[in-house]
């Protein structure tokens, strides 16, 4: 906590992370596979194994999306079939997972090192002494077990991550255009980093403004949401040469917003709408998408200082409400979080977060087993598990997101620091 | 979630300066900036915005029920028998090679009369016409339509004989019997019209008797049913099969040891039952396929059958008789060779085969022990019963010769499916009009505009087998709109139950949002009152 990082230690980071991950890959090689089959780490839209079919199907010239197993964007498939093939040569797939979450971490390093959590364009905490280097954030991500689980399963989410830290990172870092890139592939591969978009636009905007006295928003706005536009045209166009037909647009983001595939995961989902009446189906589709993406609008305005907060917020909610959710979700909200050191002490519910996720953690592959395997208990018993999680994620969500508007709030009000309150 | 955001730590009730009472030990918090209120408001609308932009739009798009407007007075109609009258008018040509031109024109008139005088049903009406005298008698009674050719010819004595290949009834007469021109009435001519009426008396109690069971309205209703009648009219409904364009017939040979072991089923079916399928070959199609089953147990082993062994001699659970195969309904003809007899009572001789109703025919065949294979001979007698018994399973009518049988099975059945197809009609209409809220395919609607279509096609062409043909499409179209799966699946589903379906996700969700309008609300409304008062002190002052 120096904040002096030699190279050596980078370095040495980095390769430890990547030691890790090579040594379970190879010493245990029965664990990514494990991995790969498990609902909390592979979900229908980033599962390793569906990938393998889809690319299968690409490389003999059927459309990937026969036979509604792959779900993926098509972008991916090219991707991996300049690889060697996963299952005889599975060191290159391995080392190209490794290579992606050494990169999010890279990243994350830049986003921590900007020091915007503490000092943004309009707000500065009064804490801002008290917080970690990029050495310790990004080393938290990269020896976060949910991180380290969703590498080794292969899911295809981490690139969703990587885009996503990469767009933050290019926002506070002043590059607008790359910003947008970034988040437009996030949205690409998986739909919805799209709502991302006001808050990350107005991060882009408050570092703009500094650094080069942009006044009007409105025609900054404007850029940027023609550029996500003309970007995701240009993948559109390339997915089309690609697969040659539209279809990809329904086996993937209609899988998304249709929720077509029920496969239990550690989301609200699922359970719902197995028992849905089918009549109302597409009414509460609805409901849970407004439900998701209403969040976005009231968390911007409200902590309109600090947009960084509202992404980190943001993400904390998709990864419990969003129609697909995995821990690697959970892993990209928790790589975000000790950004926010400044605000722990302000945090009320630490001990039972953790103890809550944990639980959750631990008790969730028990109770699928309980499930699937053993016989001896049923859907229930996996559902409620997953409220539990959700339950610890979403108080983790408040918590921070108390912590913040205090945080706020004691610059407005310096002799309250340190006192009781409550709200009224 | 952040509807109330923590941040309001302060009242909005709060006065503009703190309260300063010595007992009290809370300290007022300040007042709210005027940035703070405004962002307040700012995000309790950016979710109202959602709600009322996107969330009602979506809720109105997703939930209205889809109901395809159906013509539901002209459904109604069809039900009640308003649109269509079952008219059969049934043409019948005179031959009279013998007699003058105006001879035959004044018989023809009285007996038309005679005949006018009998009939008291008007939706059977038999209409007589003088047919070409030398034209080939064959051809004539075909191309012409008319149901029913009757040739006179001078004779010895009044006598009348039907033609049994031919659709002729012949009738002689005493040369002496010919109508002057101004009698009013004449023997010959009240003879041929009882004729007529006693060939067409069963169909007419037939159609009549299928009328009355449906809601036909009174005035088309005939009286004269005897109940008698009535009920050997229903014995025979109930005994025939559900129309259909082509029935599949199962012959199966059951033996209850190991002999025999094979027939000559298929010569036997070519030699005795072609060609009456042949002949109803314009009504119905036939696919045929038989089997043989050796140590066939029946359900009964008694040696002497009563009358109540015979609902139980079918052993459904061992014997290989598929319920149906395809989409067409099969007709079970089942030869078993055994040692069983029938007696139902004690004096009446004892029979070999008995029909099943809606379902086939057993016949009961006896053979020496150690035959291996029955012939065609033998065969000869249980097809020929076969034959018999597939007629009365088809609902042919039983009096009359055959090819009038078969005329009048095609109008009985044309008659039957368009009730049949009226009446679903009916039903989808009242369906409709009692569940309001239950959802109507454009499937449906189409369904039941090409049900009428046809239906006024066969309504027109009553009688005809282009009749029968439109009102069997008419049929088949009136059932799938009726049971549509979409339709079904709503059918269960009122109203109160939404408030199940809504309440518990919708209501939390709702709780907030509504209470964070009514608070802000209130909160801008207390401020412009204090605004208002404020501008009026200054204007006091």
């Amino acid at each position: 906590m120096d904040g002096k990082v030699t190279i050596g230690r980078t370095a040495g980071l980095y390769i430890g992370a990547a030691v890790l991950r090579l040594a379970i890959f190879t010493l245990l090689p029965g664990i990514p596979d494990l991995l790969t089959g498990r609902v909390e780490i592979s979900t229908p839209v980033t599962s390793f194994k569906r990938l393998q079919e889809g690319l299968f199907l690409y490389n003999h010239n059927v459309s990937p999306y026969d036979g509604g197993v792959y779900h993926q964007a098509p972008l991916f498939l090219p991707l991996f079939s300049l690889l060697p093939n996963a299952s005889s040569y599975p060191i290159f797939t391995y080392l190209l997972y490794i290579a992606v979450d050494l990169l999010s971490a890279g990243a994350l390093w830049k986003i921590a090192d900007s020091g915007e959590t503490v000092a943004s364009a309009l707000f500065t905490s009064p804490r801002k002494e008290k917080r970690w280097n990029g050495f310790i954030i990004a080393a938290v991500f990269l020896f976060n077990p949910f991180t380290v689980a969703t590498c080794i399963g292969r899911s295809t989410s981490v690139f969703t991550t990587c885009a996503i830290l990469h767009a933050i990172a290019k926002a506070v870092s002043g590059a607008p255009f790359s910003a947008m890139v970034a988040i437009t592939f996030a949205g690409y591969l998986s739909l919805y980093p799209l709502l991302l978009l006001p808050p990350l636009v107005l991060l882009c905007y408050d570092r703009q403004r500094i650094e080069r006295g942009i006044k009007s928003v409105i025609p900054f706005v404007a850029t940027n949401i023609a550029v996500v536009a003309g970007i995701m045209g240009l993948l559109f166009g390339m997915s089309y040469l690609i697969t040659g037909s539209w279809e990809f647009l329904t086996s993937t983001y209609g899988v998304q917003l249709t929720l077509s595939d029920l496969t239990p995961n550690v989301g609200l989902w699922w359970y719902f709408f197995i028992e849905m009446f089918d009549s109302f189906r597409s009414f509460f589709l609805g409901v849970f998408w407004l439900h998701l993406s209403c969040y976005v609008g009231g968390l911007t305005v409200r902590i309109r200082q600090q947009p960084l907060v509202v992404l980190t917020l943001l993400l904390g909610i998709f990864g419990i409400f969003k129609p697909y959710p995995s821990i690697s979700d959970t892993s990209l909200f928790l790589a975000l979080v000790p950004l926010y050191r400044h605000v722990f002490p302000l945090m009320r519910y630490t001990f039972v977060i953790a103890a809550v996720i944990m639980y959750a953690t631990f008790l969730g592959p028990a109770f699928y087993y309980l499930w699937i395997y053993a016989g001896s208990g049923n859907a229930n018993f996996f559902y409620a598990i997953t409220l539990v999680w959700n339950l610890g994620q979403s108080l983790l969500v408040c918590d921070l997101m108390f912590a913040v508007l205090r945080d706020e709030w004691e610059v407005e009000r310096p002799e309250m620091a340190g006192k009781e309150i409550r709200q009224i | 979630m952040s509807a109330q955001p923590p941040s309001s730590l302060s009242t909005d009730d709060a006065p503009p300066v703190a309260v300063t009472n010595a007992t009290s030990e809370l300290k007022q918090p300040p007042a709210e900036k005027p940035s703070d209120i405004r962002r307040r408001g700012y995000v309790i609308l950016s979710f109202w915005l959602i709600v009322l932009l996107l969330g009602l739009p979506i809720w109105w798009k997703t939930t209205t029920i889809y109901r395809a407007d159906l013509p539901l007075q002209e459904m109604l109609d069809w039900s009640d028998g308003k649109a269509c009258r079952p008219v059969f008018p049934l043409r019948i040509s005179i031959q009279a090679n013998s007699l003058q031109d105006q001879e035959a024109q004044n018989l023809l008139r009285l007996t038309q009369h005679a005949l006018d005088d009998l009939n008291d049903f008007a939706g059977h009406h038999l209409r007589l016409q003088l047919s070409p005298p030398l034209g080939d008698e064959a051809t004539s009674a075909t191309n012409n339509g008319s149901a029913l050719t009757i040739r006179l010819s001078p004779g010895e004595a009044t006598t009348a004989t039907l033609d049994p290949y031919e659709p002729t009834l012949d009738i002689t007469y005493p040369p002496n019997n010919i109508p002057s021109p101004t009698a009013s009435s004449s023997a010959l001519a009240t003879y041929v019209a009882s004729q007529l009426r006693s060939t067409f008396g069963e169909e007419q109690a037939t159609i009549s008797y299928l009328l009355s069971t449906n809601s036909m309205p009174s005035e088309h209703r005939p009286l004269g049913l005897s109940p008698e009648t009535v009920e050997s009219l229903a014995k025979r409904t109930t005994r025939s099969l559900k129309y259909s364009p082509t029935y599949h017939l199962t012959f199966s040979l059951f033996t209850s040891g190991a002999l025999p072991s094979s027939w000559d089923i298929e010569t036997a079916i070519e030699e005795y039952m072609k060609p009456v399928l042949d002949v109803l070959s314009p009504i119905h199609n036939f696919t045929i396929d038989t089997q043989v089953q050796l140590y066939a147990a029946p359900g009964v082993q008694n040696d002497v059958l009563q009358k109540q062994d015979l609902s139980s001699f079918i052993n459904a659970a061992e014997w290989p008789l598929s319920p149906s195969i395809g989409g067409a309904p099969t007709i079970n003809f089942i030869v078993f060779v055994g040692n069983q007899t029938i007696v139902t009572s004690p004096e009446s001789e004892s029979s070999q085969s008995w029909l099943i109703p809606q379902w086939g025919t057993v016949y009961l065949l006896s053979q020496p022990w150690d035959t291996t294979h029955v012939s065609t001979e033998t065969l000869k007698q249980p097809l020929l019963t076969f034959t018999s018994h597939l007629f009365s399973l088809l609902g042919t009518p039983q009096s009359g010769s055959l090819p009038l049988r078969l005329s009048t099975l095609t109008r009985i059945r044309s008659a039957d499916l368009l009730l049949r197809a009226s009446s679903t009609l009916g039903s989808l209409a009242r369906l409709a009009l009692a569940l309001p809220s239950i959802s109507i395919p454009s499937s449906v609607a189409d369904g039941v505009s090409k049900t009428m279509t046809h239906l006024r096609l066969a309504c027109d062409n009553l009688g005809g087998l282009d009749g029968l043909e439109h009102a069997r499409i008419a049929e088949a179209e009136a059932e799938r709109a009726f049971f549509e799966k979409s339709m079904v699946g709503q059918l269960f589903f009122p109203d109160e139950h939404k408030i199940a379906v809504y309440l518990p996700l919708l209501g939390p969700v709702a709780v907030p949002l509504i209470m964070g309008a009514i608070n802000e609300f209130k909160a801008w409304r207390k401020r412009r009152r204090e605004k208002a008062e404020k501008g009026a002190e200054k204007k006091k002052e």
